[in-house]
C-alpha cells in the first residue's frame, strides 16, 4: 500500500451522532489543541455527498493540520446520519447549521468561528451567516438557490441514466420536472425527492446581499469569499467519472486556507 | 457527541497500525444488552466493503438501508472505510486501479475482519461487495478463513479498462452508438471463441481463477447480475461458467434483477436485494431457534 507523506495524516478524529428531533446528526470533530479558528464544514446536496466526500475530508484534515477545529457532519437523513430522506425539508437542513454552529461556537466562544459551505451547503451556511452566526464566510459554488441544485443534479443524473437506458425508455430532465410539478415523486440516485422538496428548493435562496464578494463584506462587516469552482475541483463540484479521474485540490486548500488565515487575523485584531 | 445510538455504533479498527472507521448495525438482542460484544458467540456477521465507492454508505445510501435491514433481521452488519475512503486515514492502494493487479484491498480486508470477528465474538462474515469489480471480497474471501459467504453485486469478469478508456472521450451520441457496436462485435467473437473451448477464460482472468477456487471450496456465494438494458449480442456469461466449473461443492446462487442501475441504489432494486439475500442468509447461516421471536419488525426503510 502506498502512503503519501502529509502532515494532515494520523491527526486525532473524533466522530459521533448528535441527537436532534426525529434523527441522530452524524459528525466528526477534527479536533486541535489551542486552536486559531474553528469551522463548520456544510456540505453538498445528497447525491454529491458521495462524490465529493474525499475532498472535503481531505479538506478538513488539512484546515486541522493548520490548527484550525473543524466540525464536519451529514444532513439528517441522509448518509451516516438517521433519519429518512424524503420526510426531511430545507428547514430541517437548516436547523442542522443551526444546531452545530451553536455546537462548535461552544467549544470555546472567544475563538473566531468560521462558516464554510459547498454548493446547498454555501447557501445554508450563508444563510446563518446572515442570521449573525460567525465571525466569518467562506462559499464553494454558491448557487442562487436551491433548485439550481436539483437542476443540475437532475440533468447529471440523466445523462447518465440514459446511457444504459433503452430509446424508448429514456426520461429528460424536463420530463421529471413536470413530474415533480405535478405532485409526484421521483428518485434521483436512491434519493426520493417529493414535490414539496421540489417546491420548497425555490425559497431556499442565498441571501440577496451575497451576490457580490465586496457588497457582502461591506454588508456584514465581516471576511466573506465567494468562489465559483470549475471543472477543475471535480469532484468536489460535478460529476465524477471514476475515483481515479479526482483532481488534486491542494492548489484550492492552500488559497482558501491563506483566506482563512487572514480572515482570523482580521477577526482576531476586531475582538481586540 | 455519542458514539453509539439505540440501532447503531461507530467503531474504530485500529490493529496493525492501520486505522479505518465503520459503522456496526446492533441486532435487536444487541440493542437490548448492556454487554453487546458479550452477548452470544458464534453469530454470523454482514460486512459490507466501500472500495471503490467513496463511503460506506455507498451510492444513494443503499448500504445503509441494507445493514439496517441485515441487523434487524439478527444478523449484526458492519459497513467499514477501508484506508483512503470515507472518514478512514491513508490512501487507496494505487495497484486498487490497475485491472491487471486488482488484488485490491485483499491484505488489509483481511487483517480487518479478524480484528471484526474476535471483537464481537462471530463465528465468521458474509462479506458484501457492492462495487462491480468485486475485487476485494474475491481475494479476501480465498485468503481469510473468517469469511463464510460472499455476495457479489454485478461482478465484472471480463477486462473492464477499455470501456472506461473509451467513455472518456466519447461523451456524443454518435461515438456512443459506434462504440456499442464495436462493443457487440467484441463480444460476439470473444463469447463464441469462449463458448467454442478455443480460450479457458480463467486461466487469462485472475479474477474469474479467484471465483472459481472460492466456489469450489463450497464457500456460500450469492451473485446479483442485472439483465442488461442493452444486453450485447452473444454474451459470454461468465458467472454461469463459473457454476459449471466449481464442481459439486459449489454453493453459488446467481439471481437476475432486471433494470438495476449500475450501483444498486434504486429503491426498487435495493428491496428486492435486500429480499433474496435475507432468504440466502436465512438458508445458509440460519440463525438460533430461541432467536426467531426476537427479531425486530422491519422498519428500515428504502
Amino acid at each position: 500500500m502506498q502512503t503519501q507523506l502529509r502532515p494532515e495524516i494520523n491527526l486525532p478524529e473524533q466522530a459521533g451522532y448528535f441527537a436532534v428531533p426525529g434523527a441522530d446528526i452524524y459528525a466528526v470533530l477534527h479536533p486541535v489543541t489551542d486552536p486559531v479558528a474553528r469551522v463548520l464544514l456544510v456540505g453538498p446536496f445528497a447525491s454529491e455527498r458521495h462524490s465529493s466526500y474525499h475532498a472535503w475530508v481531505r479538506w478538513a484534515r488539512y484546515l486541522a493540520a493548520r490548527h484550525i477545529e473543524v466540525l464536519r457532519y451529514d444532513y439528517r437523513g441522509i448518509g451516516e446520519s438517521t433519519g429518512v430522506f424524503e420526510e426531511m425539508s430545507f428547514e430541517d437542513w437548516d436547523e442542522d447549521v443551526r444546531f452545530l454552529a451553536d455546537q462548535v461556537a461552544r467549544r470555546s466562544p472567544s475563538v473566531p468561528l468560521l462558516l464554510h459551505g459547498l454548493e446547498l451547503g454555501a447557501i445554508l451556511a450563508a444563510r446563518r451567516f446572515h442570521e449573525g452566526t460567525g465571525d466569518a464566510l467562506l462559499l464553494w459554488s454558491p448557487p442562487a438557490n436551491a433548485n439550481q441544485v436539483l437542476c443540475s443534479t437532475l440533468l447529471r443524473w440523466t445523462g447518465t441514466e440514459q446511457q444504459y437506458e433503452g430509446l424508448e425508455a429514456r426520461k429528460s430532465a424536463s420530463e421529471y420536472i413536470r413530474q415533480l410539478e405535478q405532485g409526484q415523486v421521483v428518485e434521483v440516485q436512491g434519493y426520493r425527492w417529493s414535490s414539496s422538496l421540489w417546491r420548497d428548493s425555490f425559497h431556499c435562496e442565498l441571501p440577496s446581499t451575497m451576490g457580490d464578494e465586496h457588497l457582502s463584506c461591506e454588508a456584514y462587516k465581516k471576511p466573506v469569499r465567494i468562489l465559483k469552482l470549475g471543472e477543475d475541483t471535480v469532484p468536489l463540484v460535478g460529476a465524477l467519472l471514476g475515483y481515479n479521474e479526482a483532481n488534486e485540490l491542494n492548489w484550492l486548500y492552500s488559497s482558501s486556507f491563506d483566506w482563512v488565515a487572514k480572515a482570523v487575523a482580521l477577526s482576531n485584531r476586531r475582538a481586540q | 457527541m455519542k458514539e453509539a445510538i439505540e440501532t447503531r455504533e461507530l467503531i474504530v479498527l485500529d490493529g496493525l497500525d492501520v486505522t479505518i472507521r465503520g459503522t456496526y448495525h446492533k441486532t435487536c438482542e444487541d440493542c437490548s444488552s448492556a454487554q453487546p460484544k458479550l452477548i452470544e458467540r458464534g453469530r454470523i456477521g454482514v460486512l459490507f466493503l466501500n472500495p471503490p465507492s467513496p463511503t460506506r454508505a455507498a451510492q444513494g445510501d443503499s448500504a445503509v438501508y441494507w445493514a439496517d435491514s441485515f441487523a434487524e433481521r439478527g444478523y449484526p452488519s458492519f459497513r467499514l472505510d477501508l484506508p483512503g475512503f470515507g472518514d478512514s486515514e491513508g490512501d487507496p492502494p494505487t495497484e486498487l486501479f490497475d485491472s491487471n493487479n486488482q488484488r485490491g484491498y485483499a491484505s488489509i480486508a483481511s487483517v480487518k475482519i479478524r480484528e471484526l470477528v474476535t471483537r464481537f465474538n462471530l463465528a465468521g462474515v458474509v462479506i458484501v461487495d457492492q462495487c462491480s469489480s468485486g475485487v476485494s471480497a474475491l481475494y479476501a474471501a480465498a485468503s481469510c478463513p473468517e469469511c463464510k459467504g460472499l455476495v457479489l453485486m454485478d461482478p465484472r469478469f471480463d477486462q473492464p479498462r477499455i470501456e472506461p478508456l473509451i467513455r472518456q472521450h466519447s461523451s456524443d451520441r454518435a461515438s456512443q452508438n459506434c462504440r456499442r457496436f464495436s462493443s457487440n462485435i467484441f463480444a460476439s467473437v470473444k463469447g463464441t471463441t469462449l463458448s467454442c473451448g478455443r480460450a479457458s477464460p480463467e486461466n487469462a482472468n485472475p479474477r474469474l481463477r479467484r471465483l472459481k477456487e472460492v466456489a469450489s471450496t463450497g464457500l456460500p456465494i450469492l451473485i446479483f447480475k442485472t439483465l442488461s438494458r442493452m444486453p450485447k449480442v452473444c454474451e459470454f456469461d461468465y458467472s454461469k461458467y463459473v457454476v459449471g466449473l466449481a464442481g459439486r461443492k459449489s454453493q453459488v446462487v446467481i439471481n437476475m434483477l432486471d433494470g438495476a442501475d449500475r450501483s444498486f441504489a434504486s429503491r426498487l432494486n435495493r428491496v428486492t436485494i435486500r429480499l433474496h439475500t435475507e432468504q440466502w442468509l436465512d438458508a445458509c447461516f440460519p440463525l438460533a431457534k430461541h432467536k426467531e421471536h426476537t427479531l425486530r419488525p422491519q422498519t428500515a426503510k428504502p
